[in-house]
């Protein structure tokens, strides 16, 4: 047990209500409107309850979007992704952990540097190149361009500089290729950081938004978030309660997975894999 | 440890290198190759040289867009800092109520930029949303049109930002405080030093490597902001939260300029290279002080 | 691990799930598919999904899929994306003033010789014909589907409550919004428009100008770009206009929905918001022509159906069919009358006529008899980029920010001259 940090008794309870207040109050609220009919969400905005609870609005989101499509996509795209970077993350983060090459310096400073780019600079000569092999709306599309992640690289070779090296000479002794060390003798001991990653790296390309907008044209290759950022569709005024339950629909699979597997996405967070 | 063999760590290196050259590096020259010419995709490219670049200098689109996201990234880094830390310290105590407040604060931080968008789009709705609403009831007349207004827009857009963030925030600096020698804390305890004074001259100090880390990993991800001014501004009203990425978006993919676009990602580019030099120092004097 | 394995079975679940969805969307066989990219939410898009639909279920040698991709904009830049990258869609619809650029690019589909696209029956002002100037002397490449012009909008209840009419002039524009608006907090606004280019170029018709002038130069009017502007500025410096905040498509979204709450007394829109209007509002819902100034102009607005050369022949000719199909009177008049937007054929204003509907709908010919002063857009490959990046932003830093008309315009007319 610690020494708490500061706020004593009364005031911090209180203000322990005030901040969840803040934070839980727009689910609460966003739930409430998907119930809600769209008449009722106009005429009375600050009514707490709905009046007559219907689940219309989510009916009418199952009826016009082909939901289990998108689902299907986003999922495979974000397993894909998440999968491929572990893949990809287990030699390099080995290699720059504990193998002495030259040019290790500059392999990591290259991975570092990728995290200055965001996807809208990367567009226009990525896009070209996807297209001009055809996937453009395809899944594959999709998943490449996100293949490399600096900061499962990094949480690897954090992980495995606590490996001692002795382990690993052992099993070159034995006669183990390195990929089989690799693959097979070191990612069992860092299961715990890559379920973290696998997880963390899931959640936040699920939730991806850009490269799907510019990539995708039809439901093949559509995600969620797109479809349901769609429904904030213009012209005629905002059908709220459709929104929302779209919303509802689009934020249950993060919070669920949150709800389930905290601790890991925690650590995967605040592992600072790369200061210093 | 020597590899095995000596092209060992170039082939466990490979497929990464490889995507990134694809998907980084290659890019980026085309980028800069691109930023000299005139394309609308639809036509043949032709050569401007720095044409591009004159342009957006002087029709003071980049000066206006640098400071608007400046101005948006500080306010986000400031904002969701103080508030990760003073949530930090508030949270950081046993018990159950503390960990669901902690699990909430986080929980923003994992869903989409869109949800938040569109949750905090219906909220600070200047007709029907419950923000208006409390306002009415409280203040005579309209509520403010906090996304409609250009003086208010980017605040909002930031506040929201912050709203989603303060969770990263929050967890490093849980983190942080947890990492925190006890004998020292324990000591100044001893000592009988109140609450404020052990923040300023204990835990304060301890925190710095942990305060510049979140620093400057917020300032870099705040400059790369965009999908919540997609989903709730569109860049305006009248440019007022065009932030960089948006602009670069919105030069390429609607209005098709391939070359200006590029010239700005350039520029854009350039300017996260500088903060990450300065990072790099700052971290450097750390480590060495 | 447990964690991927549950992922991967909802995965498996969820794929499953998919068959069963994707099958209702997949193109039956035998069948020519027509991708169709459409930018309509709303009752628009289910007005246009029920008539691909009928087209679906009435013929077994085509399949038209349409696909949603958001807001004009943004299915544009969808559009011109996808014809860079060669997977674009066989059909689509834009708005008016970039089908000259299109055209020029070369990728539209010339449809005269498609059978039965030359003898359409179209109504002159809203076919290619005379929406551009020389319109007609150019390859067909583009047929109306949702034609609109701006048309005005009163509260019925709060004008007769006033005893006053519909504005004629501009003078009549300042007196009606004066005498409708009411200052107090929470009061009402007599005039409300969106700050857009569509209605800045009715102003500058009616303010006699045009945006191109006789000898090519792209002039933004001159003086009476000048004037239709501070009009703008005077009614909102004077409180009597409410501008609506936002951009784009927002900003016309807000206009309709501060009529609706009776927050603004009159506004400009587009006859497009007809039907949506006269089923949510609470009073009479009465429709005007604009006012003149000079002269009464309106510019006409919507989109055209264009047809994309680069899709394989078989699927062009189907989307010609599809086309034919729509500009039939049944479809013609399906659309026109559960949209609001003009009946783009005589034969089908005919039939209406004849069944009555323009007796007890009165409101609905007030766009079409508008088109008698209708006023074509230049032919001119730069008018999109005019509009979107040159002049829109400025209307709207004019407005808000009550910056000189003429310092604007000025600005703007030198930026159009500049090379890309």
């Amino acid at each position: 047990m610690r020494p708490g940090s500061g706020f004593g008794g009364g005031l911090g309870r209180a203000l322990l209500c005030v901040v969840a207040l803040v934070w839980l109050f727009p689910y609460l609220w966003m739930g409430l409107t998907s119930l809600k009919p769209l008449a009722e969400i106009i005429a009375s905005p600050t009514a707490l309850w709905p009046k007559k609870p219907t689940l219309d609005a989510y009916r009418e989101v199952f009826r016009s979007l082909p939901l289990a499509r998108y689902f299907f996509n986003t999922s495979v795209m974000a397993l894909g992704i998440a999968a491929l970077q572990i893949l990809l993350a287990l030699p390099a983060g080995y290699a720059l952990a504990k193998l002495r090459f030259r040019g290790k310096r500059w392999a990591l400073g290259l991975i570092v540097a990728t995290l200055l780019v965001p996807a809208q600079v990367r567009f226009v000569p990525v896009f070209s190149l996807l297209a001009s092999v055809g996937l453009v709306n395809t899944l594959t599309g999709l998943i490449l361009p996100f293949g490399v992640s600096a900061l499962g690289t990094f949480l690897v070779r954090q992980a495995l500089l606590s490996v001692p090296d002795a382990q690993i000479e052992a099993a070159r002794i034995d006669g183990a290729s390195e990929l089989y060390i690799v693959y097979r003798l070191l990612t069992p001991l860092l299961k715990p950081t890559l379920v973290s990653f696998f997880l963390f790296s899931f959640v936040s390309h699920w939730n991806d938004y850009f490269w799907p907008l510019v990539l995708t044209t039809d439901e093949h290759a559509r995600t969620l978030p797109l479809a349901i950022a769609l429904l904030r569709e213009q012209g005629t005024g905002v059908r709220w309660h459709l929104v929302m339950a779209g919303n509802v629909i689009l934020s249950l699979p993060a919070l669920a997975v949150f709800a389930a597997a905290q601790r890991h996405l925690l650590r995967a967070v605040s592992m600072r894999g790369f200061g210093g | 440890m020597k590899p095995s063999r000596a092209a060992d760590p170039y082939w466990m290196l490979l497929p990464t290198l490889l995507l990134l050259f694809v998907f980084f590096v290659f890019p980026l020259g085309k980028l800069v190759e691109l930023s000299l010419f005139s394309w609308d995709l639809l036509t043949p490219a032709h050569y401007v040289g720095l044409a591009n670049y004159r342009s957006l200098w002087r029709s003071g689109e980049l000066w206006q867009t640098f400071s608007t996201t400046l101005s948006m990234s500080m306010a986000v880094v400031l904002g969701s800092m103080s508030a990760g830390l003073g949530l930090a310290l508030l949270l950081d105590r046993p018990g159950r109520f503390a960990a669901f407040v902690r699990s909430a604060v986080f929980s923003a931080y994992i869903v989409s930029w869109v949800s938040v968008g569109l949750l905090f789009l219906w909220l600070l709705d200047a007709d029907s949303g419950i923000l208006a609403g409390a306002w009415r009831a409280l203040a005579p007349g309209r509520a403010p049109h906090w996304l409609a207004d250009p003086a208010l827009a980017p605040w909002a857009v930031a506040a929201v930002t912050i709203w989603k963030i303060t969770g990263y925030a929050l967890v490093i600096f849980l983190a942080g405080l947890q990492d925190m020698p006890q004998s020292v804390l324990e000591a100044a305890q001893l000592d009988g030093a109140s609450t404020a004074r052990r923040f300023a001259s204990v835990t304060w100090p301890l925190l710095r490597p942990t305060t510049l880390f979140v620093a400057t990993t917020s300032l870099i991800a705040s400059f790369q902001l965009f999908d919540v001014v997609r989903v709730m501004t569109q860049g305006g009203p009248v440019r007022s939260t065009t932030v960089f990425v948006y602009a670069i978006y919105e030069q390429l993919f609607l209005d098709l300029r391939v070359g200006r676009a590029s010239a700005e990602a350039v520029v854009f580019f350039g300017i996260l290279l500088l903060l990450t030099g300065a990072q790099f120092l700052l971290f450097r004097d750390q480590e060495s002080g | 691990m447990i964690p991927r394995r549950e992922f991967l079975q909802v995965s498996a679940v969820a794929g499953t799930a998919l068959l069963g969805a994707c099958a209702a969307r997949a193109v039956p066989k035998g069948r020519t598919p027509v991708s169709l990219w459409f930018s309509y939410g709303g009752t628009n898009r289910e007005v246009l999904e029920s008539l691909v639909q009928r087209f679906n279920d009435g013929q077994t040698r085509d399949f038209v899929q349409a696909v949603y991709q958001g807001d004009y904009f943004e299915g544009l830049a969808k559009l011109r994306t996808a014809i860079a990258a060669q997977c674009a869609p066989v059909l689509s619809h834009v708005v008016g003033e970039v089908v000259p650029y299109l055209a020029e690019a070369g990728v539209l589909e010339p449809l005269a010789d498609y059978p039965g696209l030359r003898e359409l029956d179209l109504i002159p002002e809203l076919g290619q014909e005379r929406t551009w100037t020389s319109g007609g002397a150019r390859p067909l490449c583009a047929l109306p589907f949702n034609r609109s012009t701006p048309i005005a909008y009163l509260n019925g209840d709060l004008f007769a409550q006033a005893g006053l009419e519909a504005p004629r002039d501009w003078a009549e524009l300042r007196a009606v919004a004066k005498r409708l608006t009411e200052p107090t907090a929470g009061g009402r606004f007599g005039f409300g428009c969106p700050i857009n280019w569509w209605f800045w170029v009715a102003l500058v018709g009616q303010a006699g100008g045009s945006l191109v002038a006789e000898d090519g130069r792209i002039s933004l009017g001159d003086q009476a770009g000048v004037a239709a502007l501070a009009l703008w500025q005077e009614l909102v410096r004077g409180g009597l206009m409410k501008p609506p905040p936002g951009r784009d498509y927002n900003a016309w979204e807000q206009c309709n929905q501060d009529f609706l709450s009776g927050r603004v007394a009159m506004i400009w829109s587009s006859t497009a918001f007809l039907k949506y209007l006269e089923a949510h509002a609470s009073f009479k819902l009465i429709a005007a022509p604009l006012p003149a100034g000079s002269k009464r102009a309106v510019p006409t607005g919507g989109t055209f159906w264009i047809v994309l050369r680069s899709a394989p022949s078989a699927e062009k000719a189907a989307a010609a069919r599809f086309l034919r199909f729509m500009h039939e009177p049944e479809q013609v008049i399906t659309w026109a009358t559960r949209t609001g937007y003009i009946p783009v054929t005589r034969t089908a204003v005919r039939t209406l006529e004849q069944r009555g509907y323009y007796a007890s709908h009165p409101n609905d010919r007030v766009a079409l008899d508008q088109l008698s002063v209708a006023e074509p857009w230049p032919w001119s490959v730069d008018l999109f980029r005019i509009q979107r990046e040159i002049v829109q932003p400025r209307l709207e830093s004019a407005v808000i920010e009550q910056r000189d008309a003429s310092a604007i315009l000025s600005e703007a007319r030198a930026l159009a001259l500049e090379p890309t």
